[in-house]
């Protein structure tokens, strides 16, 4: 802890020996030279002005005939500026990460002695100026808007700084696409996939801009409803965006790096932010639900980083090894947080232990006035557990079966059977009922005991209950069969200690010499 | 600067590329990295670099493990690797003031440390170019001058002659000469053995990840080719059949055959057995006008120790 203070320190005292980060450097020289960017930007300008000139020309000026014409000309920019900047920027950044990405021909920047961390940062900061230069030229168009009438300059700027979030969003959304150890083509598939939502995105900001530009930002910001949901929004969207940093980060890491150290570090921050602001939000309301979506969010997360950690190597590398503390209570601690499928299990399972727990003491023990309904609570309780249940079964089930038959071949397999098991576990019986022509509401309402979506389609409570029964049982099997294999790793979990060899001796040459050369 | 290769392996999947091997190389000395395709070479080579781990063992420049410590042991190491900088939208200035930035340079010293370079590698002329624009030959000397930029100890160079004009390659050469003068420990993998046998103080041969010879050029000269193929010519060619004769009465002389207008035969031993072998043919008044021994070269021994196998 004091050595990162007296880093800190150091590194602010010597302010003036600092210099921005060399992948910025590059990747403006490298935008303010493609045609790519230098292209688009002269489009969007075209656009913008032909625009602007259409306006001009179409419409009446007169003041008491249009008093909205600049809402209207400023939503028409935003809607230019937003696609624009929302489809080419997150393109062409996740295009240059995923070029200098590729397995075949790994870029040299990615073993300089830059960090990972930079690297990221570089090109988020990248994405984040072209932004700017886009905004800025736009800048003019719109606050010109305001001399039209209809729309106020705190419209203007807010609407700007939130499109501009977006982009920034968006950017490392695409980083991270890119950063993803999937074939060139794969990529490609899944960038179409996030194209199509930029659109989604982009028709869903347009809508929003309008709404703002009929109702005035200014006349809200004296609301503290206006600014509790802003602030909220941006919260959420800055904390989903920083996890993708992270996970970004952790790919493009070398897997003998501890990958999982920062990451998990990160969710477990931002699982005790999001408690704490759940609570305080509830104490205010004086309302326990509003933990739910606290609570159903971070299973969710939780369910997803359960396929991500037993995808982990069992094995630690050297640099891990040498970095596990030699003191037993930092060492329990450190097994958490460091790569590993065990610790990461640990983890995962203290994290959801405690979040159910919290909520259920949130809503059964009358901290607030207002709850849930006892048949609410029962079935949100029930349910939630046979849940968490299931997912860590399914976990440990795939950790099994890779390690019975594939113990070879990548831990990924792990995390493949992991999301296979109850993905055929659940299809199998509609597909069934689907071919013997009987699948109806009601058959799909029957209990499918092991079919973890079955849980939020059955009406009984009792039928719940069956499936906690059946996925506690489930789970008590899979614990008993990993049991060997975590009494291994934990014993496993150790820091470097090696027996001194002596090294082989290099060989003697004789001196160069020049005169061979011509 | 010393480099020990100890007991590395590296698998991928069921292949093992690389088996086992050790060896070590010195500041100034220029190794050779010697093998058919598939042997492993590439894969020793980035695992030196820092960007392949090793399955086992390890990789230690002046002691520093690049399995433990490999942000460590990347500021030791200049790579090249077989592929070219094809970067688009950036120069050969600002591609090399890009590496220089990565690797902690600041201010004045970067700036100067990038105009070295570019004048040691000759790129001056051409450091406003774009790198996509640039021959195969002018890309090489960039990669070497981004290898070189932040001054590494050590330099990882693989098949950097690989489609270079002879002209350029005689270039190579010397500027790999010159690094080695100025105390860089350098590795080189090349299929241009003789020209290795030229530059190189001791050679690696590599074949399907296991080392099959090591040691300083004549060692491995010595061992793996021990016998000397020596031709001699008289001034008078009807004596050859009384020359063929003597030969095949002296000492260390095995198979002599009389072919077209001379003897040939094999030496068993050392250069004073062949001096020896002259000054007898001298004293029986043969008039020699060409005694001449065919050095096997590293072409002839990588023909000889490798199978030609891939992995």
């Amino acid at each position: 802890m004091s050595r990162v203070l007296s880093n800190l320190k150091s590194h602010f005292a010597n302010w003036r020996q600092w210099e921005v980060n060399p992948i910025v450097v590059k990747e403006l020289r490298q935008a303010v030279r493609s045609w790519a960017v230098t292209g688009t930007l002269l489009l969007f300008l075209l656009v913008l002005f032909c625009s602007a000139v259409m306006f001009f020309v179409t419409q009446s000026f007169g003041v008491s005939t249009n008093q909205r014409m600049g809402a209207v000309i400023f939503s028409t920019f935003s809607v230019i500026l937003t696609g624009a900047s929302l489809l080419f920027i997150p393109l062409y950044v996740g295009v240059r990460v995923a070029a200098e990405r590729q397995e075949s021909d790994l870029d040299l920047l990615y073993i300089s002695t830059l960090t990972p961390q930079r690297i990221i940062r570089g090109k988020f900061f990248c994405g984040a100026y072209v932004a700017i230069l886009f905004f800025s030229a736009c800048m003019p168009f719109m606050t010109f808007t305001n001399l039209l009438r209809g729309v106020d300059l705190p419209s203007i700027f807010f609407v700007l700084l939130c499109l501009f979030l977006a982009v920034c969003c968006a950017v490392q959304v695409a980083i991270f696409l890119a950063c993803l150890p999937i074939s060139r083509l794969l990529k490609i598939f899944v960038g179409l996939i996030a194209g199509v939502n930029c659109f989604w995105m982009t028709g869903m900001l347009t809508l929003w801009t309008s709404e703002m530009m009929r109702r005035g930002v200014g006349s809200m910001m004296s609301d503290r409803a206006f600014w509790a949901a802003f602030l909220t929004v941006c919260g959420l969207v800055f904390a989903a965006t920083l996890l993708l940093h992270f996970l970004s980060v952790a790919l493009i890491s070398p897997p003998s790096a501890n990958r999982a150290l920062p990451v998990r570090i990160y969710m477990t921050a931002a699982w005790v932010v999001g408690a704490a602001i759940s609570f305080l939000w509830a104490k205010n309301q004086n309302d326990a639900r509003l933990v739910l979506p606290w609570a159903i969010a971070s299973f969710v997360l939780f369910g997803i980083s359960l396929v991500v950690v037993v995808s982990n190597q069992d094995k630690l590398s050297l640099r891990v090894q040498r970095a596990v503390p030699e003191r037993l209570s930092i060492r329990a601690v450190a097994f958490l947080f460091y790569n590993g499928a065990a610790g990461g299990l640990v983890w995962l399972a203290s994290l959801a232990a405690i979040t159910y727990f919290v909520t259920w003491g949130v809503l059964t023990l009358g901290i607030f006035s207002s709850t849930l309904d006892p048949d609410e609570m029962s079935i949100f309780l029930t349910a939630s557990a046979a849940s968490v249940i299931y997912g860590f079964a399914y976990a440990l089930t795939g950790l099994v079966l890779h390690r019975r038959f594939f113990a070879k071949r990548s831990p990924k397999l792990a995390g493949i059977f992991a999301v296979i098991v109850p993905a055929v576990w659940s299809l199998v019986p509609v597909m069934f009922f689907f071919f013997m022509n009987r699948l109806s509401t009601r058959d799909l309402e029957h209990t499918q005991l092991g079919n973890l979506f079955n849980i939020y389609v059955v009406n009984d409570n009792s039928q719940r209950t069956a499936h906690l029964l059946f996925a506690t049982g489930w789970l008590a099997v899979m614990l008993a069969l990993n049991f060997t294999w975590f009494a291994r790793q934990l014993k496993n979990f150790q820091p470097l200690r090696r027996a001194k060899s002596p090294p082989p001796a290099a060989v003697e040459a004789p001196p160069i010499m020049p005169a061979a050369v011509n | 600067m010393k480099v020990q290769v100890q007991q590395l392996r590296k698998e991928f999947g069921k292949t093992v590329a690389v088996d086992n091997i050790s060896f070590g190389f010195d500041s100034g000395h220029i190794f050779g990295f010697v093998g058919p395709n598939g042997a492993g070479k590439t894969t020793t080579m980035r695992i030196i670099a820092t960007i392949e781990e090793p399955t086992d063992g390890d990789v230690l420049l002046n002691g520093i493990s690049v399995r433990e410590e490999p942000e460590l042991a990347r500021k030791l190491v200049g790579y090249v690797p077989d592929t070219l900088p094809s970067h688009a939208d950036i120069t050969v200035h600002e591609y090399l003031d890009f590496y220089a930035r990565a690797y902690g340079l600041r201010g004045r010293k970067r700036d100067e440390a990038v105009g070295a370079i570019e004048e040691f590698t000759n790129v001056t002329g051409i450091r406003n170019k774009h790198i996509k624009a640039l021959s195969k030959g002018m890309k090489q000397r960039v990669s070497l001058g981004r290898a070189l930029v932040y001054d590494p100890d050590v330099l990882i160079l693989d098949e950097p002659a690989a489609g270079l004009d002879p002209r350029a390659r005689v270039e190579l050469r010397e500027l790999l000469t010159l690094l080695a003068e100025r105390k860089k420990a350098i590795l080189i993998s090349s299929h241009i053995l003789t020209e290795l046998t030229e530059i190189c103080n001791g050679v690696v041969i590599i074949e399907r990840g296991k080392i099959l010879e090591t040691g300083t050029i004549d060692e491995v000269l010595k061992k793996s080719a021990p016998r000397r193929t020596v031709s001699v010519r008289l001034l008078d060619p009807q004596r050859l059949p009384l020359l063929l004769k003597e030969l095949l009465q002296t000492p260390f002389v095995e198979n002599a055959r009389q072919a077209n207008s001379e003897v040939i035969f094999e030496s068993s031993g050392d250069e004073s057995a062949a001096c020896e072998i002259l000054a007898q043919l001298i004293a029986k008044q043969f008039k020699i006008t060409e005694f001449r021994q065919a050095k096997a070269d590293l072409e002839d021994i990588f023909m000889t120790v490798t199978k030609g196998g891939v992995q």
